[in-house]
């Protein structure tokens, strides 16, 4: 018998691609909300200021 | 309308827990597949980011017909959501799957039902989103994309059926797999037990991720009608 | 569900439901034989394919035998394509949509008007390419299973074409989105207008074909509902 494939390499990528795809969207989530916040605050602004 | 609720809260380190457990099961409780090695782990959180995929576009042809019936914009965000998530879930699922394949079955891609079926899925979800990219007035923008969204999940079965019987008529081996084999392995009971708390955690990881992907959209829609207002 | 379903329940309702039918029809077919802009424009890409066909892949005796239905069905679902984009374009820039949504009339009659005619554009183009195809690759297409499938793949494209190209002439990006929208819907009916055309061209036995033409026959009737359904929506104001 000869064991298991050695098939490390392709489990790593599998993985890889899995939490950074996850981090990635996660933080896009992040920076976008922080920028519709800023786009409220200023069309608020805006908004008074009429 | 802002403050972050405390139940997210709770959620997020929910999720953040189930998920770092899941982990650590398939890398340290389930055992190592006999044949396959390695890559067979894989396979746990293929299948969990396919099944959310899956999931997510039940929920789109939900809220799609809720949205026409009700015209409530909350139906509208919540389609948005679970399509844009029901993308980068189903587009992982999609590369993981290939992963695993190709040293399984040597190719990196067969024309199988289940693989044809969810591409097809993902290329809807894509075109969903570039007709509301087209649209400028919200609300046609919400009903065109409600539309979009009932017809894609009705045809959705019927591209699967219709390729089903394709390739039973026709087992043409294209690539060097055997499209009938899924790669198919006996699970231990261990194994078993990883693959379905995968699942139970990538359900709640979709629920997180929709809490909070549904409160960027409140805060997009919010945004978009101060533009508006302001811009009459 | 339609505000406007209390029109069907009169006693004269239907004649007046399918004279309405009959007006956006005839609208469609007379501007168009007047012009002969949208037909031409389709046969002329229609034989284009063809020809690009020819030199994409090898035609010899053997391989036609397989790929002839392929050829065709790309060449009838981009050709359609054409034809639904003008003729949804044409209500939208001659405003002809604002009219017929002001008659007092179901508003369901657009939908199955617009779609009727998209059909006889669509069959039209396929009288002219089949013979085409004949004489070019000395294959007889003339066999009624073959007819009867170019007639219920071209139902099911048109019941869902229609509707989506409705949606998409509104959309600024309006000539690339309906393929972008029609394609990964209309699959099973490509996969099943495929099989069934190379079934009956190879003369292969009835039960073979059988399953495919029940898939078309669900699909066009399954579309044909949802689209009804859901018009309502798609050219409310």
């Amino acid at each position: 018998m000869e064991g298991p494939a050695n098939t490390l390499a392709y489990m790593i990528a599998g993985y890889a691609i899995i939490f950074t795809v996850l981090a990635v969207y996660l933080v896009s989530l992040v920076v976008r909300w922080r920028n519709l916040r800023q786009d409220e605050e200023t069309l608020r602004e805006i908004e008074k200021k009429r | 309308m802002d403050a972050k609720p405390r139940w997210l809260s709770v959620l997020d380190v929910v999720t953040a827990l189930m998920l770092t457990a899941a982990t650590i099961m398939v890398f340290f409780y389930a055992p190592m597949e006999a044949v396959m090695g390695p890559v067979q782990k894989v396979f746990y959180y293929h299948v969990a980011h396919a099944w959310v995929g899956m999931l997510s576009f039940i929920v789109a042809g939900i809220a799609g017909i809720a949205y026409l019936r009700t015209k409530n914009i909350k139906w509208d965000i919540v389609g948005l959501a679970t399509v844009e998530l029901g993308m980068v879930f189903m587009l992982v699922g999609i590369v993981t799957g290939s992963i695993w394949a190709r040293p399984i079955w040597n190719t990196w891609w067969t024309w199988d039902p289940r693989l044809t079926t969810t591409t097809i899925m993902e290329l809807i979800y894509a075109a969903y989103l570039m007709l509301r990219q087209g649209i400028e007035d919200p609300e046609r923008r919400a009903r065109f994309g409600a539309v979009y969204a009932i017809l894609g999940v009705v045809s959705v079965p019927l591209t699967f059926f219709s390729i089903r019987i394709f390739r039973t008529i026709h087992p043409v081996v294209i690539g060097g797999g055997d499209p009938g084999a899924d790669g198919s392995f006996d699970m231990t009971p261990k194994m078993l037990q990883t693959f379905l708390f995968s699942l139970l955690a990538f359900t709640v990881l979709y629920a997180d991720l929709m809490w909070h992907r549904i409160r960027l959209g409140r805060l997009a829609e919010r945004v978009e009608q101060l533009k508006l207002r302001l811009s009459q | 569900m339609s505000a406007t379903t209390h029109t069907v329940n009169e006693p004269r309702a239907l004649p007046r439901y399918l004279s309405a039918l009959w007006a956006v029809i005839w609208k469609d077919l007379a501007a168009e034989w007047r012009s002969r802009e949208m037909l031409s424009a389709m046969l002329v890409f229609a034989l284009l394919v063809i020809l690009i066909f020819n030199f994409a892949l090898e035609l010899d005796a053997l391989a036609r035998q397989t790929v002839t239905s392929g050829v065709l069905w790309v060449t009838f679902a981009f050709a359609g394509t054409l034809g639904l984009n003008r003729s949804m374009a044409v209500e939208k820039d001659r405003g002809c949509l604002d009219g017929l949504l002001l008659a007092p009339v179901d508003r369901s009659v657009i939908y199955f008007g617009k779609a009727l005619s998209n059909l006889v554009f669509m069959l039209a183009v396929a009288a002219i390419v089949l013979p085409v195809y004949s004489i070019l690759y000395n294959t007889n297409l003339f066999r009624p299973g073959l007819l009867l499938v170019v007639l219920l793949g071209s139902v099911g494209y048109v019941a869902v074409g229609t509707l989506l190209a409705s949606m998409a002439i509104q959309a600024r990006t309006r000539d690339i989105l309906l393929p972008i929208l029609l394609f990964p819907v209309v699959i099973p009916l490509l996969v099943a207008a495929v099989k069934a055309s190379t079934g009956f061209l190879q003369a292969l036995p009835i039960e073979d074909i059988r399953p495919w033409l029940n898939l078309l026959v669900v699909y066009d009737v399954i579309f044909i509902a949802a689209a009804f359904m859901v018009f309502d929506f798609v050219v409310e104001e």
